[in-house]
């Protein structure tokens, strides 16, 4: 209000300033605008993109996970190739401890779960059969590790029984392969099952493991 | 003032260019939402190992899983049988259960190998046959296939993962079986074995319901009918021994 003529702009300077000023917001808006643009490609692309390797996943995949039992690697299991598995009277001395497979006697034994030691020669013509056989030695495992063990063996093919001066207090064997342990929540154990479980490496899996004969102390 | 007028009219023409925009969004959008879909599937199509088969937790494999510990069962009735009956009608049938199923178990065996998936199961038993049927249907319990064995109508769901499956002697009913002898046990395998195949064809009836594969429903089919046909023999030999 209280400026000097001096300094008070003309009309015409006025004029200018007023649409340099419209320019500039313009120019302001243009320039958002243009940025909005760039990122609402930009975003759409990724969208787009993903949204393929989505559906490609999806599709691919078609809800079916996919675990071929032979890519599944086995922390700690030791294995033996060119087991020899000839039917034979008497004791047979077997080349691990407890037997992962070899000679065996005639008749198998009928799989379940036992409370005395078993005999080896027939356990072993159930590893050939496609059994698992879990093994506690009872001077190394509570209760609980026996009730988790028998809890972890498959209600068909397994063998679970006591077997005593074993160097760890758990073993579980499949023809071929064994697993040392000493806490039946390892989760290499239950890799070992669905590894090794009726699996094709044995030489007969799928024949019976029932209408054999019963080992000492079978409970179920 | 002068600048509020420009605004109105700005916000005119902006809103029929918006609208207008708005159009051309929905029509760009709709156009890219065809051509990722068509692309997805075709690349996902093109570069997955054909042919898609049944993987680790389909209900293929379940059924392959339970039913050849089923079919177990059968053959280890079947040859205990065999060792403690005279009667040629008995024994005949035995024989033919045993091989039968002998066979029928080492075929979801092969199954399982050439889908790649592993004979353990990755589920609890059963679990396959919670899942919903093909026509997305679930059915009621009362309509179990156990109840009207061979008809064709949607099994249900009436069980839940982990539950024994349908018709399994019990360990008790075997030792029972192993114990008897003669008359007493056959007339003890025929009614556990009638019951047995009318789980087997509860099962296999669930199978029918949930899968396409054609290995796998003509599998199905096939046990129905032969396991209906048992039964129906097997009721015959057991009022012979009423």
């Amino acid at each position: 209000m209280a400026s000097s003529d001096k300094n008070k702009p003309s009309v015409k300077q006025q004029r200018d300033a007023r649409r340099q000023e419209k320019v500039a917001a313009l120019k302001r808006q243009q320039a958002v605008q243009k940025r909005n643009r760039i990122v609402g490609i930009s975003v759409a692309s990724v969208a787009g993109a993903a949204a393929v390797a989505l559906l490609v996943t999806f599709v691919v995949t078609s809800g079916q996970p996919r675990q071929d039992p032979d890519d599944i690697t086995v922390a700690g299991v030791q294995t033996w190739d060119d087991l020899t598995a000839n039917h034979v009277t008497g004791a047979v001395d077997y080349e691990m401890t407890p037997p992962a497979g070899g000679d065996h006697a005639g008749v198998w034994m009928n799989c379940g779960v036992y409370t005395e030691q078993v005999p080896n020669e027939n356990a072993v013509h159930d590893l050939e059969h496609g059994a698992v056989w879990f093994t506690y030695d009872p001077a190394q495992v509570t209760d609980d590790q026996i009730a988790a063990v028998t809890d972890l063996a498959p209600s068909t093919y397994s063998v679970v029984s006591p077997y005593e001066g074993m160097d760890s207090p758990m073993y579980v064997s499949a023809w071929g392969a064994q697993l040392a342990f000493d806490d039946p929540a390892d989760p290499a154990v239950a890799d070992f099952v669905t590894k090794y479980w009726k699996s094709s490496n044995a030489p007969e899996p799928g024949a019976a493991c029932t209408g054999g004969v019963d080992g000492p102390g079978k409970v179920s | 003032m002068t600048e509020g007028d420009d605004g109105a009219t700005g916000s005119g023409g902006a809103a029929r260019a918006s609208g207008a925009r708005l159009v051309r969004l929905v029509v760009a959008g709709v156009l890219a939402l065809a051509i990722v879909l068509v692309a997805g599937v075709a690349i996902g199509r093109l570069s997955s190992p054909t042919p898609v088969v049944p993987g680790d937790r389909s209900v293929e494999a379940g059924f392959s899983r339970d039913m050849q510990v089923h079919h177990e069962q059968a053959v280890e009735m079947a040859m205990a049988i065999r060792d403690r009956s005279d009667a040629d009608d008995v024994r005949t049938i035995a024989y033919d259960i045993a091989t039968a199923q002998s066979q029928q178990a080492g075929q979801m065996y092969a199954w399982l190998e050439v889908w790649g998936v592993a004979q353990a199961p990755s589920e609890p038993t059963m679990t396959w046959m919670t899942r919903p049927t093909l026509d997305g249907s679930y059915g009621d319990h009362e309509h179990a296939g156990a109840a009207t064995p061979g008809d064709g109508t949607t099994p249900a769901p009436s069980h839940t993962p982990g539950d024994p499956m349908p018709g399994l002697a019990t360990p008790a009913q075997m030792d029972e079986l192993r114990a008897a002898d003669g008359v007493e046990a056959e007339r003890l395998f025929l009614t556990l074995m009638i019951a047995h195949h009318r789980g087997g064809i509860e099962m296999a009836e669930a199978i029918l319901a949930r899968s396409d594969d054609r290995q796998v429903v003509d599998f199905a089919r096939g046990m129905i009918a032969t396991q209906q046909s048992d039964i129906d023999a097997m009721q015959q030999m057991l009022a012979r021994r009423a």
